[in-house]
């Protein structure tokens, strides 16, 4: 069977500079969307700063402008409700035998 | 490219899609039990749904030169409703036998409640009594880690189970490495706003091998692509990946995992 090595062509390691000129229209598109969502917000009638939408938003995009890795991920996780590693015990979940 | 969607509810699609995914080089497909969009009143509901998926719909499908195989089980929306769930669950021995099913499916969490839980844990028994295949639907947006660390706990407690048996769907950026290092199979479900697109699907592969890894369309009756393997193909095409790669991904990796059931014969 092929490894992960094996089967990955060296050909597709593309560089950063490879990688931005494949990629930034694509990626200027989408930073166009979420600052035109912004300012429609902010031409809205209402005030949605402290409400948790607008907080996980703030969030997200400091997230985008920081300097760690894992990025996507750590998006995810914070848009994520928390997972209790006792949640069988607090439901009263029980197995027996298995 | 031939290629198997190893998740799509045709059920919810017309026949003209069925011609379009045959253009576009789909071979087979897996069609797992869903949530029909509203919750069923009796277990005689679930019993002609049956019947479609195992007597209709692969007829439908073999116009146009694709093979239809189908997973059975009360959906995670409709778990909540435990009688009516075990009502489903003891039927669904009379349909294990047809020729297009490959085993239990898609079963799983999706507010991730006790009762769900409760039902999710009955589909393992019923998959371990009758020797059956896995097929897992993981929760979507702000449940989907919970809901899959909740699932992984269950099967990760059950000593019983065979994991290189059971595929667990709809992994993302924070979930598919906790499915591939516990021995699972995984799926990323290419969806157009609130699962995985094509280039974060590529994203994984890269990052994390082709082993044990597909994709899927799950289209359905709500906005979802059939066609959106053939855009990963792209993607990856685009990216310079091998053919042997995205071959991999798209037809060699579903039929070794379909393979492990009796009724898959694609070859």
């Amino acid at each position: 069977m092929n490894t992960k090595q094996d089967i990955l062509d060296p050909i597709v390691e593309r560089t950063a500079h490879q990688v931005i000129a494949d990629e930034f229209l694509i990626a200027r598109a989408k930073i166009l969307e979420l600052a035109a969502t912004l300012d429609r917000i902010e031409r809205s009638s209402g005030d949605v700063e402290d409400s948790i939408p607008m907080n996980l938003l703030a969030q997200g995009m400091h997230i985008l402008c920081d300097e760690e890795v894992d990025k996507a991920k750590r998006v995810q996780l914070l848009m994520s409700r928390q997972y209790d590693p006792q949640w069988q015990h607090t439901m009263s979940i029980t197995r027996k035998g298995v | 490219m031939d290629y198997i969607d190893p998740h799509l509810h045709m059920v919810s699609r017309t026949t003209d899609d069925y011609e379009t995914l045959a253009r576009m080089g789909c071979v087979a497909i897996s069609e797992p039990a869903f949530w029909a969009g509203f919750d069923r009143g009796s277990v005689e509901s679930f019993r002609d749904y049956f019947r479609q998926l195992t007597e209709f719909e692969p007829k439908r499908a073999a116009q146009y030169g694709i093979t239809h195989y189908t997973w059975l089980c009360i959906n995670a929306k409709e778990a909540e409703n435990i009688t009516l769930s075990r009502e489903v669950i003891a039927m669904i021995p009379e349909f294990l036998g047809a020729k297009n099913v490959l085993g239990i499916g898609e079963i799983g969490l999706n507010k991730n409640t006790r009762n769900e839980a409760t039902i999710f844990l009955e589909h393992l028994d019923l998959a371990v009594q009758y020797n059956q295949q896995i097929l897992i639907h993981t929760p979507h947006l702000e449940d989907k880690y919970q809901g899959t660390r909740m699932i992984l706990d269950m099967l990760i407690g059950d000593s019983r189970l065979d994991r290189s048996r059971v595929l667990v769907d709809h992994v993302e950026e924070h979930t598919i490495e906790h499915v591939l290092e516990n021995g699972f199979w995984a799926g990323m479900t290419l969806y157009p706003v609130s699962k995985c697109t094509p280039q974060r699907a590529a994203d994984m592969i890269e990052r994390f091998g082709p082993e044990r890894l597909m994709a899927n369309s799950a289209g359905d009756w709500g906005p979802s692509k059939p066609t959106a393997i053939p855009d990963l193909i792209m993607e990856l095409k685009k990216r310079g990946h091998s053919k042997e790669l995205i071959r991999k991904i798209v037809f060699e990796n579903p039929k070794q995992f379909f393979s492990q059931s009796k009724p898959f014969v694609h070859g």
